[in-house]
C-alpha cells in the first residue's frame, strides 16, 4: 500500500523541471561570491546554472560516490588541495583551456587537471577593541601570536575540515624556511594559545568580531567580509610570509555537459570573469596577469609577502600534514 | 509463552493469509531496498577490497583519537542520559506534582518543546552566544570573561538542554499514572515525605526513569551537530569523527569503518531501552486516579527548589531562542543592532524555493511514512509472521546510524541506473521515511498493546478479510499513532540535516541546509531567520497535531513529543 504511494509520489515529483541545458557545477564558495558570477555567465551567453554549495570535503565525497554517473559537470572555486584528492580519486579530467595559457605555471596542474581561478592567502583579523582594552598592537608576526597575552585567545581552522586550515600549516612550513620540524613546533607552541579549531575556515571571524576571540587566522575573503559587514576589525599581514594557496577549477570526468562546461572553464580565463574579482570584491587575486585589483586589496597585499606553494608537494603531502597535525598538535 | 503447536498453527495461517502476506512481502522489499541495500553497499566500501579486509579497523583501532572517540561517545552518552533524565524528572515532577496552575503547565510544555524542534547548530551557537568567552550571561551577567564552552562541558550542556524534554515528556506520562492514593497510603503510614518518595514514587517511575535515560543515551550517541560546534579538538566523539574522516581526510572507507564501530553501542542503547519498555507493566488507565486530597509529596521547600531549577533552565533555554529572535532582526548582531528586515525579506525572496520544496517534501513524506510505520507496527504487534522482529530491527537500523552515513551509502546505492534516484525529491522523501518512521511504528505497538485483540477477533469472526478488519478496526483506533508518527515525521522533514546534506540537489533543496549555509557563510541573521521560520512552521504543526489528539481523544501534546527521542 505504502509503495504504490511512494511510486506515485516519485512519478509527480521527479518530473524534470529544466527545459534549457543548464550547466551543473559543485562549488565551495559562499553563494554571496560564486552567485554573482555564474549570473554573470547567464547573462552572456543564456546558459543557465545550477549549483550547489558544499564544503570542499563534502564535494569530493560527494562527486566520488556520483563517479559511474556524475551529477555535476564542474568542480568551480574550491581550494587547490580539494582537488589534488579529486584527482586522485579519477573524479576529474584534464582539461588544458587556451585561455589559462598565460596563468603561471606553478598556478596548473602540470598534467592539466585543473586551473587556479584566483589565488587566496592568510590574514590575522583581530577584534579592534579587545586589542585596545589590553593595549596590544595588532600581531605582524608568526612569533606574535605566541604571546602569553594571547593565551586561549585565538580562534583558527581545524585541519580535518578546513583548507584554511591546510593554508596555515603550509604558510608556516613555508615562512620556517621548508623545515618540516621546526613548522610544526611552531603549531604545537600556537596550539596553547588557542581557543578552539573551527570546523570552517572562516567559522572563525564573526566570534572573534563579536568579542569572544582576539585574534582569528583565516582567508582574506572571509576576514574582509566581516569587515564588509561593519564588525570593528583590524587586519594585518605576519611579515614572515603566507602561502600563496589557489582556488581552482577542473571539469568532471564524464561530464553530461562536456563542452558547455569547457566553455565556460574558457570563460574563466577571460579578463571579463577575472576582473569579476575585483569588481564583486571577492578579495582574491587574479591568476590571469594583467587582471585588474582594486584599491582596497592592493593596498593590502602591499604588506603581504606571499610565498609560492609547491602544488605538487601539497598533494602527495596533505594527507600526512594533516595526521601529524592530529597526532603531534592536537594531541593533549 | 503459548506451546509451541499453536504458535506454528498461527504462523501457517498467517502464511496462507491472502492480505497479510503480501503486505509482509511489500515491507520486506521496501526495506530490504532502502535500508539493506545501502548499508550492504557501505558495509562492502569498509570491508571488501578484492576481498574481505579488516584493513580499515586496524587503521583505526591504532589511532588515540578514535580510540578516545569512541570512549567519549559512551562517557558523553551516560552522562547526557543522567543529567537530561534528572532534569526531566524535576520538571515532571512539578508538573504532576505540584497543583501548579493550569496555564503554568501549558507555558512549561510550550517552551520546553523549543530545542527539542529547532533546526540543527542553532541551538549549539546560541550557547556560544550565551555563555561563551565574553557571552551574554557568562560575561555580561555574571562577569566571567574565560569560560572555555568547548569540549565535554559544553557539549554536555548542550546536549542535556537539547534533549531533557524527551525525559520531561516520557517521565511526565509515567508520573502522571502514578495514583498519588498509593502516596498517600505511605503517609496514613506514617511515613515522612522523603521516605515515601523515596520507596513509593521513584520505586514506581523507575522503569519510566530507566526508558528515559536510555532514550537520552541513543539521542547522545546519534547527535552530530552539537558535539561539531562545541566538542572542538579535544573532545572527538564518533558520529564527529566519521564524518571528519570522509570529508576532512577524504577516506570514505574509513569513515564507514567508524560508523559501523558506533552502530555497536547504538544498537545496544536501542535493545536495552526495548527490553526495559516491554517488560514493564503495561499500566491500563481504568478511570482518573481518584486522589481526593491535594497531592502532597512534595514539601513547599521542595516545590521551592525545583521551582528554582526549572526556572533557571527554562530562563537559559529562552535567552537562547530571544538571541536568535534577536539576531534575525538586526542588521549584524553586535556590529549594527538597528532594526531590519533584510533577513526575512531573504527568507521569503531567494530562501522561498527552499521553503516551497520542504514543504513539499514533508508533506508527501507525511502519509507515506505514516501508513509505512502503522502497518509496520500492526504487523510486528498482532500477527505471527515469521521474521517479523528481524523487519522491525531492519527498519530500526536507518535510525540508529550516523545521518551521514545513511547519507553516503544511499548516495553510492542509487546513483546508478537502474536505481538512479539521486538529484530527485524521492530520494529525500525515502530517507525521511526509512530514518524516522520508527516513532509512528513505536506509538502503533504502545497503543496495540493496551487494546485487546478480541475486538478485531470478533471482526474477523463476522467474516471480514483482514485489510477490511485493519481498515475499519485497527485503523480507527490507532489513529493517534499515525497522527503522532506523521507529526514526527513533519518535525524531522524540516529539521534534519546530516543525511540530506549529501542528498539535496540542484532542483531540490531543502531549509535546513540553507541554515547550514548561512552558518558557513557568516550569514548569522539569515540563518536565524531561517531557523525562526522553521520553529514557527513546527509549533504551528505541534499545536494542530494536539488539538486533533484531544479531538481523538488521545492524550495531549506529550504523546507526539515524547516519540521524538524514540
Amino acid at each position: 500500500m505504502s509503495r504504490t504511494l511512494m511510486i506515485v509520489a516519485c512519478l509527480l515529483l521527479a518530473a524534470p523541471a529544466w527545459a534549457a541545458d543548464p550547466l551543473n557545477v559543485y562549488t565551495a564558495w559562499p553563494e554571496s561570491l560564486s552567485q554573482p558570477i555564474f549570473k554573470a555567465y547567464t547573462a552572456k551567453t543564456g546558459v543557465p546554472i545550477n549549483f550547489i554549495r558544499l564544503s570542499t570535503g563534502e564535494l569530493v565525497a560527494r562527486a566520488t560516490a556520483e563517479k559511474n554517473n556524475p551529477r555535476a559537470d564542474l568542480i568551480w572555486g574550491a581550494p587547490g588541495d580539494g582537488f589534488a584528492a579529486a584527482k586522485a580519486a579519477g573524479i576529474i579530467e584534464p582539461y588544458k583551456s587556451a585561455n589559462a595559457e598565460k596563468v603561471p605555471a606553478e598556478l596548473k596542474d602540470p598534467e592539466g587537471y585543473y586551473t587556479a581561478v584566483a589565488k587566496n592567502t592568510l590574514i590575522f583579523m583581530s577584534n579592534a577593541k579587545l586589542l585596545k582594552e589590553k593595549g596590544l598592537k595588532p600581531p605582524t608576526s608568526w612569533s606574535d601570536l605566541l604571546d602569553p597575552a594571547y593565551k586561549g585567545q585565538i580562534q583558527t581552522a581545524d585541519a580535518r575540515t578546513s583548507g584554511t586550515a591546510l593554508t596555515r600549516i603550509l604558510s608556516v612550513y613555508y615562512a620556517f624556511g621548508k623545515d618540516e620540524d621546526k613548522a610544526f613546533d611552531y603549531q604545537k607552541k600556537l596550539h596553547a594559545n588557542v581557543q578552539v579549531y573551527t570546523k570552517s575556515g572562516g567559522g572563525c571571524t564573526i566570534p572573534t568580531a563579536m568579542g569572544q576571540a582576539m585574534v582569528c587566522i583565516a582567508h582574506m575573503p572571509d576576514a574582509m567580509e566581516a569587515k564588509k559587514k561593519g564588525y570593528d576589525t583590524l587586519t594585518t599581514f605576519p611579515r614572515e610570509g603566507v602561502a600563496a594557496v589557489i582556488e581552482a577549477v577542473a571539469l568532471i570526468k564524464g561530464a553530461k555537459n562536456r563542452e558547455a562546461a569547457t566553455k565556460f572553464i574558457d570563460w574563466t580565463f577571460t579578463k571579463d570573469m577575472q576582473d569579476l574579482l575585483d569588481k564583486n570584491e571577492v578579495f582574491m587575486l587574479p591568476t590571469l596577469p594583467g587582471g585588474s585589483i582594486n584599491p582596497a586589496v592592493q593596498a593590502l597585499m602591499k604588506e603581504a609577502k606571499l610565498l609560492p606553494v609547491d602544488l605538487e608537494w601539497v598533494g602527495k603531502n596533505r594527507k600526512r600534514l594533516v595526521d601529524r597535525w592530529i597526532n603531534e598538535v592536537i594531541k593533549d | 509463552m503459548s506451546p509451541a503447536p499453536a504458535e506454528a498453527g498461527a504462523t501457517r495461517a498467517a502464511l496462507r493469509d491472502p492480505v497479510l502476506a503480501p503486505a509482509v512481502l511489500l515491507l520486506w522489499a521496501a526495506v530490504a531496498l532502502f535500508v539493506l541495500y545501502p548499508i550492504t553497499r557501505l558495509l562492502l566500501l569498509a570491508f571488501w577490497d578484492g576481498g574481505p579486509t579488516l584493513g580499515a579497523v586496524r587503521e583505526l583501532v591504532s589511532s588515540w583519537q578514535h580510540r578516545r572517540a569512541l570512549w567519549n561517545s559512551l562517557l558523553l552518552a551516560a552522562l547526557v542520559g543522567t543529567t537530561g533524565t534528572a532534569l526531566g524528572f524535576a520538571f515532571a515532577l512539578l508538573a504532576v506534582r505540584a497543583n501548579l496552575p493550569r496555564w503554568v503547565g501549558g507555558a512549561l510544555d510550550t517552551i520546553i518543546l523549543l530545542p527539542l524542534i529547532s533546526p540543527p547548530f542553532t541551538a549549539a551557537i546560541a550557547l556560544i552566544f550565551a555563555l561563551g568567552p565574553k557571552g551574554l550571561i557568562s560575561y555580561h551577567i555574571f562577569g566571567i570573561a574565560a569560560l572555555n564552552i568547548y569540549g565535554l562541558g559544553g557539549t554536555w550542556l548542550s546536549e542535556t538542554l537539547t534533549y531533557f524534554p524527551i525525559a520531561y515528556l516520557t517521565l511526565k506520562g509515567v508520573l502522571a499514572n502514578i495514583d498519588p492514593n498509593l502516596e498517600d497510603s505511605g503517609f496514613s503510614l506514617g511515613a515522612r515525605r522523603w521516605r515515601v518518595f523515596r520507596t513509593v514514587t521513584v520505586p514506581l517511575a523507575a522503569p519510566g526513569l530507566a526508558n528515559s535515560f536510555l532514550l537520552l543515551s541513543a539521542a547522545s550517541l546519534a547527535d552530530f551537530a552539537t558535539p561539531l560546534i562545541l566538542g572542538g579538538t579535544r573532545f572527538p566523539v564518533l558520529p564527529t569523527q566519521a564524518f571528519l574522516q570522509i570529508t576532512g581526510l577524504y577516506d570514505m572507507r574509513g569513515g564507514a569503518a567508524l560508523s559501523f564501530l558506533l552502530l555497536v553501542p547504538a544498537l545496544a542503547v536501542f535493545v536495552a531501552q526495548r527490553w526495559w519498555t516491554e517488560r514493564r507493566s503495561v499500566v491500563t488507565v481504568t478511570g482518573k486516579a481518584g486522589a481526593a486530597t491535594a497531592v502532597k509529596i512534595l514539601s513547599p521547600g521542595a516545590v521551592g527548589l525545583l521551582g528554582l531549577v526549572c526556572a533557571m533552565t527554562v530562563l537559559l533555554v529562552l535567552t537562547f531562542y530571544l538571541l536568535i529572535v534577536a539576531a534575525s532582526l538586526v542588521r549584524a548582531l553586535g556590529a549594527d543592532n538597528s532594526l531590519s528586515a533584510a533577513h526575512y525579506a531573504h527568507v521569503f525572496g531567494g530562501g522561498l524555493k527552499a521553503i516551497r520544496d520542504t514543504l513539499v517534501i514533508a508533506a508527501v513524506c507525511m502519509p507515506v511514512g505514516g501508513l509505512f510505520a502503522v502497518v509496520l507496527g500492526f504487523v510486528v504487534a498482532r500477527t505471527s509472521f515469521p521474521g517479523r522482529r528481524a523487519l522491525e530491527f531492519a527498519a530500526m537500523i536507518n535510525y540508529a546510524l550516523p545521518g551521514t552515513i545513511v547519507g553516503i551509502g544511499y548516495l553510492v546505492a542509487f546513483n546508478d541506473p537502474p536505481l538512479a534516484l539521486t538529484g530527485t525529491a524521492f530520494i529525500l522523501v525515502v530517507c525521511y521515511v526509512f530514518r524516522y518512521s520508527l516513532a509512528g511504528t513505536r506509538a502503533t505497538t504502545a497503543l496495540l498493546a493496551q487494546i485487546d485483540p478480541s475486538i478485531e477477533e470478533a471482526s474477523a469472526s463476522l467474516g471480514a478479510r483482514r485489510d477490511v478488519t485493519f481498515r475499519r478496526v485497527v485503523l480507527p483506533l490507532i489513529r493517534p499513532a499515525l497522527l503522532a508518527g506523521m507529526t514526527v515525521l513533519f518535525i524531522r522533514a524540516m529539521t534534519a540535516i546530516s543525511a540530506t546534506i549529501f542528498l539535496v540537489s540542484l532542483s531540490w533543496s531543502l531549509v535546513t541546509v540553507r541554515i547550514l549555509e548561512g552558518i558557513t557563510n557568516l550569514e548569522l541573521g539569515q540563518a536565524s531567520a531561517f531557523s525562526v521560520l522553521v520553529i514557527l512552521l513546527v509549533y504551528a504543526a505541534v499545536l494542530l497535531a494536539s488539538l486533533v489528539m484531544r479531538r481523538l481523544n488521545a492524550g495531549s501534546l506529550g504523546q507526539a513529543g515524547s516519540l521524538l527521542g524514540g
